[in-house]
């Protein structure tokens, strides 16, 4: 649906984008990650034709953004970072002067009733613009984007400034959404992004850094397959019947976490799973485990890793994040 | 173009500009027909819209300066921008809008005309004829205007630049005169504004005039829109 073919964007001698390509298929939700500056807000602006690439092209549907500017932009519904609403509007007529600019066919009061529905802004329809509070602004910013129901629509963060309820309801209305739209979204929110996205792309200083499906993605980014255990028994014996089993690389205790608990850490073969090996193991020489958990990286491990050189720093936050989770975690079994 | 002809006007009239520059105006126009009529105890009523031609083109800053600075500064451009229309549509909306106000003014100006009508016989030849030289030198002024406005983000800068301009346009003959440069008279016998706005006064429709306000209006909406277009490869 949508093809970016080596997108570069350069301000002066600022190179915001860089050689950045990627395709989005019909009917996906796609996350754009990255810190600010990155050139998220950049990519989308050059897609939705308010920007022009330095070189590189747009495909959206097949069509080029520069050969048939206005059949692309017909396609497209865009959530600008900054709503584009005007002040001394009200509601009602401003998603009519949208609907207008449009050159929307679709019945007139019907679809800017259904849009008000599916984003909560009825109540507020015959206000002014410009007395409205922040969220209801992004919310009628987002009305604006589904203004003439186009197949893609391009969110540029679509929840800033909105309190956790609102939140929730727009990502569930994203997710509804991206059952019949191509959706690309960006954010640097990653809990939102692993929420909402089946697929995100990491950017990072014009560069795209990572591509690939959310669950996927940490897992086969982290170099190593860790294991991380914690179970009650003689330490030096489990360490030495673990390192026994099959596909099992190498075995440190991390020492006595809780009375007669260790925490062991155990590197695995890449793609193997010798979980069940170890369980029947645990179970077989009667050593109770407490806790177990994959040492994939998490997403904002991997953002961090992906978008910071310094990885030292990363490592060290999650051995500390494992000793709370698992802790609040060995509590609760017992 | 027709949605946001219509916003823009809209957006003129939800404001106090476009009543205060369309009051201010026809309170003028009013002060001067009642000093001509009254206390100057003349006939010569083409003598009050030959005075009010210049401080309408006061106003015209003030309606042209919000034209395109408002939209980048609210990043409302964004919308229009990425909306199915092409940049001359955008520009030629707003161009019109801005037009409508001044000749809305223009026409309400007529009024003491018609007042006058009724008792004697006004020159109506002369004073159409300063409507439509007004109304056209106006379309050009307000042309020129926009573009001014497409430069900057600041109203400011835009309502002094396209002041500044005004200003220079109505003095630019006396200018001339000042100097005996052959080249420099032809130069400015082109580009005065006001020799092709004289023959309106007399009374004449002149197409070579007319001709000449219209291009000069095409020629600065299209460079608003080459201008708009060239912001997206900054």
């Amino acid at each position: 649906m949508i093809e970016v073919r080596n997108l570069t964007k350069r301000y002066g001698t600022n190179l915001a984008v860089d050689r950045v390509s990627f395709t989005v298929e019909e009917g996906t939700i796609v996350g754009f990650l990255g810190p600010n500056g990155a050139g998220k807000s950049t990519t989308m602006n050059i897609i939705t034709g308010y920007l022009s690439a330095t070189s590189g092209e747009v495909l959206v549907s097949g069509k080029n953004t520069l050969d048939e500017p206005l059949e692309v932009k017909k396609l497209i519904g865009y959530l600008p970072e900054q709503p584009p609403l005007y002040m001394d509007m009200t509601v009602k007529e401003y998603l009519n002067f949208m609907y207008d600019l449009k050159k929307v066919k679709l019945p007139r009061e019907k679809h800017l009733q259904e849009i008000c529905q599916l984003v909560r802004i009825e109540e507020v329809y015959n206000r002014l613009v410009g007395n409205l509070s922040k969220g209801y602004k992004q919310r009628v910013g987002i009305a604006q984007a589904l203004v003439g129901n186009p197949p893609v629509l391009i969110l540029d963060e679509p929840t800033v400034g909105l309190d956790p309820k609102q939140i929730i309801e727009i990502r569930d209305l994203i997710k509804r959404l991206g059952k019949n739209h191509t959706v690309i979204l960006s954010s640097h929110i990653l809990p939102e992004v692993q929420a909402v996205c089946e697929r995100i792309i990491v950017i990072n200083n014009g560069r795209l850094v990572a591509d690939g499906a959310t669950d996927t993605l940490s897992h086969d980014l982290s170099k190593d397959h860790r294991l991380l255990l914690r179970a009650e028994g003689p330490e030096r014996e489990m360490v030495h019947a673990i390192r026994a089993l099959p596909r099992v690389q190498e075995v440190i205790s991390l020492g006595e976490k809780e009375p007669g608990v260790f925490e062991i850490s155990i590197e695995t073969d890449p793609n193997s799973d010798p979980r069940r090996d170890l369980f029947a193991l645990m179970t077989r020489r009667g050593w109770p485990m407490m806790a177990l958990k994959s040492m994939d990286l998490t997403l904002e491990d991997l953002f961090l890793q992906l978008t910071t050189s310094d990885n030292a720093a990363v490592a060290e936050e999650y051995g500390d994040e494992m000793d709370h989770a698992e802790l609040l975690q060995g509590g609760k079994d017992r | 173009m027709r949605a946001i002809y219509k916003r823009e006007l809209r957006s003129f009239f939800n404001s106090p500009v476009g009543y205060v520059c369309v009051a201010v105006l026809l309170a003028l126009y009013g002060f001067f027909y009642f000093q001509v009529m009254a206390v100057g105890s003349t006939g010569m009523i083409s003598w009050i819209y030959s005075t009010m031609f210049s401080f309408s083109m006061m106003i015209i800053p003030i309606i042209t300066m919000r034209s395109m600075t408002d939209d980048q500064k609210n990043k409302t451009d964004q919308a229009l921008l990425t909306a199915p229309v092409g940049v001359a549509s955008i520009v030629l909306g707003k161009f019109l809008a801005c037009l409508t106000v001044f000749v809305l003014a223009s026409t309400l100006a007529l009024l003491p005309a018609v007042a006058i009508s009724f008792f004697s016989s006004p020159p109506w030849g002369e004073i159409i004829g300063y409507y439509l030289g007004t109304v056209l030198y106006g379309g050009a002024m307000i042309s020129i205007g926009v573009f001014i406005s497409s430069l900057t983000i600041s109203q400011i800068i835009a309502a002094i630049g396209t002041f500044v301009v005004a200003v220079a346009l109505m003095y630019i003959d006396n200018l001339a005169s000042v100097t005996s440069n052959a080249v420099f008279h032809a130069v400015v016998g082109w580009i005065s504004f006001n020799t092709r706005y004289n023959v309106f006064t007399q009374g004449i429709f002149s197409i070579s005039s007319t001709v000449f306000f219209l291009s000069v209006m095409a020629v600065f909406v299209f460079l608003t829109a080459r201008r708009l277009e060239s912001r997206r490869w900054n």
